[in-house]
């Protein structure tokens, strides 16, 4: 079976990092992991993209869904059942339309990292590697989920040190409460 | 929870999950029939730009299946001249990639703007549209192998469109939530049993006619909920959430912010036992029987494992409508118990079982859905909600009949199913 046309095109390069070296297990990794990065750095790109594109009705329904759940904690806290009952109704609602708009967003991040399992599918179908002492093999799609896991917590790191505010930004709803419940100085509402 | 434990619980499931994967992957493909031999990478000295060997070559058991089909032009038999299709199969239903894409934006569309129902039509394209159950269906006499493993191919497609999708969002909540340890436990254990049970009797077990039956009785699960959403009575229900938050929100606007030393414990587990694990939250306390988070997690993680949809979504309306849990904690909790079916349900398919899947279709629509994303915030203005969910819940209803009437019956009542 032929490769479709658009992996043609790009199998030249894409396989440029898999003979950089005479070793076959350090070009395959090697190539991996060169393969991964471009499959992050385009992930990257394109989520950054896509959730730039829906950021003001993102912080509509993350703003709602935080409303509502600082509201029934307060509606605990006060001790009334009834509006806390009906806040938590309206909070997993708006949890609902985040959810799912995230859900849809992820995509954004992982059509590069499934299409690159797509092309060494092709490429590397029989490729096993074996395991020292233990007499199991790896196939490629091991390989290359375990060297994207690691490429993917180093990339958080290095992007958590050059934006420290990040973490922040992305805690759209804690309510002051919960700040004050680790230690923090409670935000007004 | 400590917060080391928290931070690398993911981590090492995760990790957990490779190697596992890896090993257990590696360990079936040396099987006797598998491989002979285990081959190390080729490190060709030129670049090639010529075709290389496609997925076919090493798809042990899908190459095993097809050899056992007869050949020749007629229903239920394998044309090898036949244009390669869906993961190689010559004759197998073949799309132009765009076809793909444009699926993917749909299903994008509607998860950013109905919701649920997203995994639903990512179900129907695969069955349907792209016409893998009649393909399927067609191997029920000629090669039952065949056409369970391509049921199965179907049912994986599914799981990886809409599981990993879940997953960044699952982490976010996880990240952001407080965990109830003994719940989460309760909902994982559970999952991890369905995830284990579904495919031991399921995978290379079920013709496509009772998957599509089961897959339309899904269908009317969320059109009933779609449609009760729209009813009077639904409306009325949401109107008196809002008027009941509203009228505390009035009384208590200026108090709130003040945090009392008994709101600042958290999550405290007051009492363990067969029958009843309670604990307090923000000075209320919160009980639940083990036994209906134990169901809970094996029904939705059942679910997943079986149709391929659901699952992760289903988790936090069940803790906050029927455990009647706070949403904040749910979140969290319910996180946790996503990310362990999604691998156990993914281990269990793609490594124990090695059903095959067709990435190239799985990229391509992923590609879509992060496009019709974007696109659903931007037409949610122009239409309204509850129009929406009309429109919705009538496609549910068609969509419901023909794959119940094709699933139990042998033939869809209505066209294009």
């Amino acid at each position: 079976m032929e490769m479709p046309w658009f992996f043609q095109v790009l199998d030249p390069y894409l396989i440029w990092g898999y003979r950089l070296f005479g070793p076959a297990l350090l070009n395959f990794v090697l190539g991996t992991v060169i393969l991964v990065a471009l499959s992050l750095l385009l992930g990257e790109i394109s989520a950054l993209l896509a959730s730039r594109a829906v950021r003001k009705y993102m912080d509509r329904i993350q703003g709602e869904a935080s409303h509502y759940v600082r509201l029934s904690m307060d509606a605990l806290a006060a001790g009334d059942r009834q509006a806390y009952e009906a806040a938590n109704h309206l909070a997993n609602e708006a949890f609902g339309k985040t959810f799912f708009l995230q859900v849809a967003q992820s995509g954004a991040f992982f059509w590069p990292a499934i299409l690159a399992l797509a092309w060494m599918q092709y490429r590397f179908f029989e490729v096993e590697f074996p395991v020292p002492f233990l007499g199991f093999t790896l196939g490629f799609i091991g390989m290359f989920i375990l060297i994207y896991l690691l490429s993917f917590l180093l990339w958080k790191r290095v992007k958590t040190l050059f934006s420290p505010g990040r973490r922040e930004q992305q805690t759209f709803h804690d309510p002051g409460h919960l700040q004050a419940l680790r230690g923090e100085k409670p935000v007004p509402l | 929870m400590s917060r080391f434990t928290r931070k690398f619980m993911p981590l090492f499931l995760l990790t957990t999950l490779v190697l596992g994967a890896g090993l257990a992957y590696g360990q079936t493909a040396a099987q006797p029939g598998a491989q002979e031999a285990v081959k190390t990478v080729p490190a060709p000295a030129v670049a090639p730009v010529a075709p290389a060997a496609g997925p076919a070559a090493k798809m042990s058991k899908l190459e095993a299946a097809i050899a056992k089909t007869p050949q020749g032009t007629a229903k239920g038999q394998i044309n090898p001249a036949a244009a390669p299709g869906f993961m190689g199969i010559p004759g197998a239903p073949h799309h132009l990639w765009l076809w793909y894409i444009l699926w993917g934006v749909w299903v994008g569309w509607i998860f950013s703007s109905v919701g649920a129902f997203g995994g639903i039509m990512a179900g129907v394209g695969h069955i349907s549209v792209f016409g893998l159950s009649d393909f399927s269906s067609s191997f029920k006499k000629t090669s039952p192998t065949l056409g369970k493993l391509l049921t199965d191919s179907i049912r994986t497609s599914n799981q990886y469109l809409v599981g990993l999708s879940a997953l960044i969002s699952s982490f976010t909540y996880y990240r952001m939530g407080r965990l109830v340890l003994p719940l989460g436990l309760c909902l994982a254990i559970g999952g991890i049993l369905a995830g284990y049970l579904v495919p031991l009797l399921t995978v290379g077990k079920m013709n496509v006619s009772v998957y599509v039956g089961f897959f339309g009785i899904i269908v009317f699960a969320v059109a009933f909920v779609l449609f009760y959403e729209t009813t009077p009575k639904g409306q009325e229900k949401k109107k008196a959430a809002k008027a009941a938050a509203k009228a505390f929100e009035e009384a208590h606007i200026k108090k709130s912010g003040q945090v009392s030393a008994e709101h600042a414990k958290g999550v405290q587990v007051t009492h363990w036992g067969l029958s009843r694990i309670a604990f307090t939250f923000y000075g209320q306390e919160f009980s639940f029987n083990p036994i209906w988070p134990l169901l809970g997690g094996f029904v939705i993680n059942g679910i997943s494992a079986l149709i391929g949809v659901g699952g992760g979504f289903l988790y936090v309306p069940f803790l906050t409508s029927v455990a009647g849990l706070p949403m904040f904690i749910v979140a969290g909790t319910s996180a946790l118990a996503v990310l362990v079916g999604m691998i156990v349900n993914i281990f269990n398919m793609m490594v124990i079982r090695q059903v095959p899947v067709d990435f190239l279709l799985i990229g391509t629509e992923l590609v879509g859905i992060a496009i019709g994303s974007v696109l659903g915030p931007m037409t949610s203005k122009k239409i309204p909600d509850i129009w929406l969910k009309r429109i919705f819940v009538i496609l549910a209803i068609y969509v419901g009949i023909g794959y119940l009437t094709k699933g139990f019956l042998g033939h869809s009542i209505l066209p294009g199913m």
